[in-house]
C-alpha cells in the first residue's frame, strides 16, 4: 500500500479556528486520520516530526518578518502548499488593519511598542507560490474533505466558484436582500459554505472572498440605493478580503 | 402558443364548497404525498404538507417553482462501489399530488416534460413525473412582476392539469383535465356542476386579466432579437448584472444541471449526484484546458434571454418563458427582461 501522505499544519496570524476544523471533522475524523499522516500538527499532537511533507496547510495572514521566513521554509518543506481559510487566502480579518497607519493600529493593542514590528497583513500567495486555496472563516469542512479526497486521488476537487446566491436559492431561503430589505454580500461572495449565514437568516458577510465573476461595483451601487452609508459599504468590502481587486473596486465606487 | 388543448378539458364539471376542501385534501393525503404552497417568511414555498391547514392557497408565487419536486435542486442519481459496481437501488416513489399550482407553473412543467421525456428521456424525472398528479388553481393573485398573460400561459389554465380549481367565492369550480383526474374526481364524489358555471369562471378570470401591469409584446420577438444582437442595452445590462445566478435558479423552465461525483474517504465507493446549474455562471461554458465560450457577462445575459425567447421555439415549439416573474423579483438589481425587450422595441 502506498504510504500515507505526510501533512503539516502551520499557524500564522490567525485565531486557529481553521485548523480546529480538522478536529471538528469528527464524524469522519478517523477516516481522515486513516488516510493522512499528520506529521506536524501542533494543536493536535505531541512530538511533531520534521519535514519534508506532502501537503502543508497554512492558516493565517502574514503580518511580520518571522512569519515570512516560516512561510518560505514551509514552501520548501511541502510538495503542495494550501492556503487554509480566508486569512491565508486574502489576509482575512487581520487585514482590516491595513487601512490604518501601522503605529496607530499597534498602539490600539499594545502598550509597549518597542518589541512590535508588524507589517501589513497579507495573504500567503504574496510571498510564496500556493497550490490551492480553501476559503472561509472558518474553512468549510465539506470543502476541506473534498480537497483531501482530491489530493489523495490526484484530481482537481470541485470547489464552487460562483456566488453564495446559487446555494442560497438551492436551499430556497427567503432572500434577505429582495424580501427582507437587508443588505447581503452573497451576490459577490464565493459559495461553498452552503449559504450558511443566509440559511440562518443572517446576511452574508463576504468571508469567502470574491466569487469568480463578482460585480462588486454594481453591488456597491445597490448598497447605496438601499441607503447604506459610504463607510458601512467600505467596511463590508474590507472586512475579509479588502486587498482583492474585486472587493477594492466595490470600495472605489463610494 | 402551439400546444393542443387537451380534449377532456370540459368533459366534466363539479362544485366543491370551500368548507369541504379540508376534508378533500385530507382524503388525498391518505393516498398521496400532497405538495402545496406554504408560507415561509413573507414568501411561499412548495412543500409536502402535514395537514390541510398548511396550505396557503391565496399565495401569489413561490421562491422556487414546483419544478423542484420533479427535478430536484440536489439529487443522488446512483451510488457506486469498486467491487460491487453501480447500485441504482431507488426507493419506490410514493404517488404525489402537486396541489394549487398556477397556470404559469403548470405550463412550465409541460415544457420540462418535452425537455426531459421526449428526445432524451431522463429516467429520474420520468419516474417522478409518472407518479405525479397536478391539481391546478386558476390564479387570481396578479403580482407586480407577473406577465403570464403576455406569454399566453395564464392566468387561466388551459391544459396540463388533472384537476383544476377556480375560486368562485364560497366554492371552487372543479374541472377535469385527464383520465387520472376523472378517476380522482369520481373517487372524491364531487357534486356535478352545470355548464353555466363556466361563464362564472370566465367572469372571474376577466377580473384577473384586468389586473396585469407588466407586459411583454411577443409579436415579432424572434426578428427583434435577431436584429439587436449588438444593441447597446446588452452592455448596460453587463454592468448591472451581478452574475449571481439567482434569475436562473428560480426559473421554472431552466433545466440545466451539473453532475458531480462525491467519493467516500476510503476512495472505494461514492455517489453520483446532480444539482441545478446556470448559464449565468462564469464556469458554465468553460471547457477543458480553461477556454470559456461565454467569458463576458453580456454574452451570458444574452444567452439566457435568447434561449428563453428564441432558441426554445424550434426545439420545444413554444417560447421558453412563462411569465411567472420570479427572475425579476429575485434580482437584487431589479433587472427585468420585459423592460429590455421594450427598450429594443424603442418604447
Amino acid at each position: 500500500m502506498k504510504a500515507k501522505p505526510r501533512i503539516a499544519i502551520y499557524k500564522m496570524s490567525s485565531c486557529a479556528g481553521c485548523q480546529l476544523e480538522f478536529l471538528n471533522l469528527e464524524p469522519v475524523l478517523l477516516d481522515v486520520v486513516g488516510a493522512l499522516d499528520f506529521s506536524y500538527f501542533v494543536m493536535a499532537r505531541r512530538g511533531n516530526l520534521p519535514g519534508p511533507y506532502d501537503i502543508g496547510f497554512v492558516e493565517g495572514a502574514i503580518t511580520c518578518g518571522e512569519e515570512i521566513e516560516k512561510l518560505k521554509q514551509a514552501r520548501k518543506d511541502c510538495k503542495m502548499l494550501v492556503a487554509l481559510g480566508t486569512c491565508a487566502c486574502y489576509g482575512g480579518l487581520p487585514s482590516i488593519k491595513n487601512w490604518v497607519p501601522q503605529r496607530v493600529v499597534e498602539g490600539l493593542v499594545y502598550s509597549d511598542l518597542s518589541a512590535i514590528h508588524s507589517t501589513k497583513a497579507y495573504s500567503i500567495d504574496q510571498y510564496v507560490e500556493v497550490d490551492a486555496f480553501l476559503k472561509g472563516c472558518p474553512v468549510n469542512k465539506d470543502e476541506l474533505v473534498e480537497f483531501i479526497k482530491g489530493a489523495l486521488l490526484g484530481i482537481r476537487p470541485y470547489l464552487r466558484p460562483h456566488s453564495v446566491c446559487v446555494e442560497c436559492k438551492l436551499h430556497e431561503n427567503v432572500c434577505l436582500f429582495t424580501s427582507k430589505g437587508e443588505v447581503c454580500m452573497g451576490p459577490v461572495t464565493t459559495a461553498g459554505c452552503g449559504a450558511l449565514c443566509p440559511s440562518n437568516a443572517k446576511a452574508c458577510d463576504g468571508c469567502r472572498g470574491p466569487a469568480n465573476d463578482a460585480n462588486t461595483e454594481s453591488l456597491a451601487h445597490a448598497f447605496l440605493a438601499h441607503g447604506l452609508h459610504k463607510n458601512d459599504i467600505i467596511r463590508k468590502f474590507r472586512k475579509f478580503a479588502g486587498l482583492t481587486p474585486e472587493f477594492s473596486k466595490g470600495v472605489e465606487v463610494v | 402558443m402551439a400546444m393542443a388543448r387537451s380534449v377532456g378539458t370540459l368533459a366534466s364539471l363539479a362544485l366543491l364548497p370551500k368548507t369541504d376542501l379540508k376534508g378533500l385534501v385530507e382524503r388525498l393525503m391518505g393516498e398521496f404525498t400532497v405538495v402545496g404552497p406554504v408560507p415561509k417568511g413573507k414568501e411561499y414555498v412548495f412543500s409536502p404538507i402535514q395537514s390541510a391547514g398548511d396550505l396557503a392557497l391565496d399565495y401569489g408565487t413561490t421562491i422556487l417553482p414546483p419544478k423542484k419536486v420533479l427535478h430536484q435542486p440536489f439529487e443522488v442519481l446512483f451510488s457506486f462501489h469498486e467491487t460491487e459496481g453501480i447500485c441504482e437501488a431507488r426507493e419506490p416513489e410514493r404517488k404525489q399530488i402537486l396541489f394549487g399550482l398556477h397556470a404559469c407553473d403548470v405550463y412550465a412543467i409541460q415544457i420540462l416534460d418535452r425537455a426531459y421525456t421526449l428526445e432524451y428521456p431522463d429516467p429520474y424525472y420520468g419516474i417522478k413525473r409518472q407518479n405525479t398528479l397536478i391539481i391546478g388553481l386558476n390564479c387570481h393573485q396578479v403580482g407586480p412582476t407577473c406577465f403570464c398573460q403576455s406569454m399566453g400561459t395564464g392566468p387561466g389554465m388551459r391544459q396540463g392539469y388533472d384537476l383544476l380549481l377556480t375560486d368562485l367565492g364560497d366554492q371552487y369550480l372543479v374541472e377535469v383535465g385527464s383520465s387520472s383526474g376523472e378517476a380522482l374526481a369520481a373517487a372524491l364524489q364531487l357534486f356535478p356542476a352545470p355548464r353555466v358555471m363556466l361563464v362564472e369562471k370566465e367572469k372571474r378570470l376577466d377580473e384577473v386579466r384586468r389586473k396585469f401591469h407588466k407586459r411583454l409584446q411577443t409579436t415579432g420577438l424572434h426578428e427583434l432579437l435577431e436584429d439587436n444582437f449588438r444593441h447597446p442595452v446588452w452592455e448596460q445590462l453587463m454592468h448591472q448584472c451581478l452574475a449571481c445566478g439567482s434569475c436562473t435558479m428560480v426559473c421554472p423552465t431552466c433545466f440545466c444541471y451539473n453532475v458531480v461525483d462525491k467519493l467516500d474517504l476510503g476512495l472505494k465507493s461514492g455517489k453520483r449526484q446532480r444539482e441545478w446549474d446556470s448559464c449565468m455562471l462564469l464556469e458554465y461554458a468553460q471547457v477543458a484546458l480553461g477556454h470559456n465560450f461565454r467569458k463576458d457577462r453580456d454574452a451570458r445575459i444574452k444567452q439566457r434571454v435568447y434561449h428563453k425567447l428564441v432558441y426554445y421555439e424550434p426545439q420545444f415549439s413554444t417560447i421558453g418563458c412563462v411569465g411567472c416573474g420570479r427572475c425579476i423579483s429575485a434580482c437584487v438589481k431589479k433587472i427585468d427582461f420585459t423592460e429590455t425587450i421594450a427598450i429594443l422595441r424603442g418604447e
